[in-house]
């Protein structure tokens, strides 16, 4: 069976600097607030360093300091190569309707781009969230300094926005794993690991992307 | 791949740039709010305080509980009050509210009484103890829901309405301070069962006062005129003369990166802090909050994340310096 490149290094790259950074923001999030002494998950074999806020702030800061690098570095390479796949389109609401209707049904799906709509919109909710929680965060890391102090109102708005930000983020990647239950989803997880999918599965369901894939190929040909 | 310019590359680089700096620019503000206000700080001069030996409760400790009286805890009785689940405990102060030998949600001020031997001879020393209202309070940076925040004047403030509890604040205080009663506060509107351990009580200078012109109370009230109150550059400076004066030494000018307190004694502060520490091993419960200790020079606890500040502004300028950076190679390679 064919396969097709699907994503670069890059994506990858980014795609895992920023589950992994978040996953670890997420846990040692949680251990800002006493929740590991006080649920004795640091009783657990191997876990007593997690109510220790000075080792969950030291992660804290550290993942965020990598998420920030690949949030940075993603917008950057999108933007210079001008690749905008995966940036919402008009009727993605109705179209991620019709997919998921699809799925549930066995019917026929709409034919997609190089991203399905459902996909181009939780990235745009992960997106937005994530942009949320780091500005917030870069407040609450400023405020921390010496020479920076915020009033009350402020601090408290901060932090409610960077607690709500982070709630809604947990709920947008227990939706994007739950796209996994899913067998129609499940050829996109080689292509995040390797960057290859199956040629069939893009042929088939991403017909636009496959098509454009084609005729690059055969532009590049009569230009050699 | 589009075919861009190197121009283009830089325009587009400096864009991103730019938009980082309004950000950051846009924080300098309330920073700068606080310069036209008068920040206060509070001299204890341990040579003066007798730790009132002819009252049965200190004048300083009387004032204070008379004073904030209405800002203590009501909680609900404490046989409605839950343990802190799965843990088999809580803290309840409300059937305890007349103990004035510790800090207590019912008691911000108390008169710790030690015996040094300095120079040949015993001195007794008599230490009274509240929050220290730091420069960069850990305490009130790090909570997690934004319920405590430094005022321009200096006092370091905890919002009970919005406190859950947690008891983080007491953690990274150096000193411990802040003290906590079950059953009273937000939590108790949630899931009291399982979430939340109460609210946070401690000293916030008489606030109120404060801000209507007026001494704090324990200032006040002291016979002695052992605790002073004034701007703060001018009790530092006041500080430092007594020090030289008594030959003496300066405690809380440079504890916890700086606090808007200074105890000045005769006696050295490491031997005040080894008799503190002792006392407080042959406690019950040698654990227990609500006594704190004298550690000179002791650190802050943002020192460490703050000197992580530098890799933190820098690595949104690096993501994109090398996302530009691959991004161009890829487009030279014609990729
Ligand atoms: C930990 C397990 C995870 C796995 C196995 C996983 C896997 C995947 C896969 C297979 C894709 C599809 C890419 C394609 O279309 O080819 C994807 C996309 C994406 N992932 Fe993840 N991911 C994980 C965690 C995360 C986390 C924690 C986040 C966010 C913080 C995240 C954010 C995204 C975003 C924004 C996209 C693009 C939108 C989309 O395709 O839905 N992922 N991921
Ligand atoms: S003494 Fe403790 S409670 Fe008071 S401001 Fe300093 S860190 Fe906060
Ligand atoms: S500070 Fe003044 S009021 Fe307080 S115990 Fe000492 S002498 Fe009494």
């Amino acid at each position: 069976m064919g396969k097709i490149k699907r994503h670069g290094l890059s994506v990858r790259f980014v795609h895992w600097a920023v589950a992994i950074s978040t996953i670890a923001l997420i846990f040692s999030g949680f251990g800002q607030m006493p929740v590991y002494k006080r649920y004795m998950i640091d009783q657990l074999p191997g876990l007593a360093w997690t109510s220790d806020f000075s080792i969950n702030l030291l992660i804290h800061y550290t993942a965020a300091g990598v998420l920030i690098f690949a949030v940075a570095y993603h917008i950057v390479y999108h933007i210079i190569r001008k690749e905008f796949d995966i940036w919402p389109r008009k009727g993605d609401f109705k179209e991620s309707y019709l997919i998921i209707k699809a799925m549930l049904t066995k019917g026929e799906e709409p034919e997609s781009d190089k991203y399905l709509a459902e996909q181009r919109l939780a990235y745009a909710y992960i997106g937005v969230m994530l942009i949320v929680i780091i500005i917030s965060g870069i407040i609450k890391v400023l405020k921390n300094l010496p020479s920076i102090s915020l009033e009350m109102d402020t601090l408290i708005w901060v932090s409610t926005v960077h607690n709500a930000a982070t709630i809604l983020l947990i709920l947008g990647i227990v939706g994007h794993l739950a796209a996994f239950v899913f067998k129609a989803n499940r050829p996109l997880l080689p292509g995040m690991f390797t960057g290859w999918v199956d040629e069939d599965y893009a042929r088939r369901r991403h017909g636009v992307w496959y098509r454009k894939i084609q005729e690059d190929k055969k532009t590049n040909l009569q230009h050699k | 791949m589009s075919k861009i310019t190197r121009r283009d590359f830089l325009k587009r680089s400096a864009a991103s740039g730019l938009a980082a700096g309004v950000i950051l620019s846009g924080l300098e503000k309330p920073a700068r709010a606080y310069s036209g206000t008068v920040q206060y700080g509070t001299l204890i001069d341990l040579t003066r305080c007798d730790g009132c030996a002819h009252l049965d409760v200190p004048a300083c400790v009387s004032a204070c509980r008379e004073e904030n009286k209405s800002k203590f805890p009501h909680p609900v009785p404490s046989e409605q009050i839950n343990n802190y689940w799965p843990q088999k405990k809580k803290e309840d102060w409300s059937d305890k509210k007349e103990i004035i030998n510790r800090l207590t949600p019912y008691n911000w001020i108390t008169v710790q009484k030690v015996s040094v031997e300095h120079d040949g001879r015993v001195v007794e020393v008599n230490i009274p103890r509240r929050c220290m209202h730091c420069d960069n309070p850990p305490c009130s940076n790090i909570c997690p829901f934004g319920a405590q925040a430094k005022t321009p004047e200096g006092p370091v403030l905890i919002n009970h309405e919005l406190c859950f509890g947690g008891a983080k604040c007491r953690s990274v205080c150096p000193w411990g301070i802040p003290a906590r009663q079950a059953g009273v506060g937000l939590y108790m509107k949630i899931a009291p069962q399982y979430l939340g351990g109460g609210v946070m009580y401690k000293c916030d200078l008489c606030y109120h006062r404060v801000t209507k012109g007026q001494q704090p109370a324990c200032v006040e009230s002291c016979p002695r005129g052992a605790i002073q109150f004034a701007a703060k550059d001018e009790i530092k400076q006041r500080a430092e003369e007594r020090a030289k004066e008594i030959n003496g030494f300066v405690y809380g000018d440079k504890e916890n990166g700086g606090t808007s307190t200074f105890y000045v004694s005769q006696v050295p502060f490491e031997k005040i802090h080894q008799q503190l520490v002792r006392q407080k091993s042959n406690q019950p419960n040698p654990e227990a909050p609500g006594y704190p200790l004298m550690p000179v020079n002791v650190g802050n606890y943002l020192d460490t994340v703050n000197g992580l500040i530098a890799g933190m502004l820098a690595a949104p300028l690096a993501g994109a310096a090398v996302a530009g950076y691959t991004a161009y190679k890829k487009m030279k390679d014609g990729e």
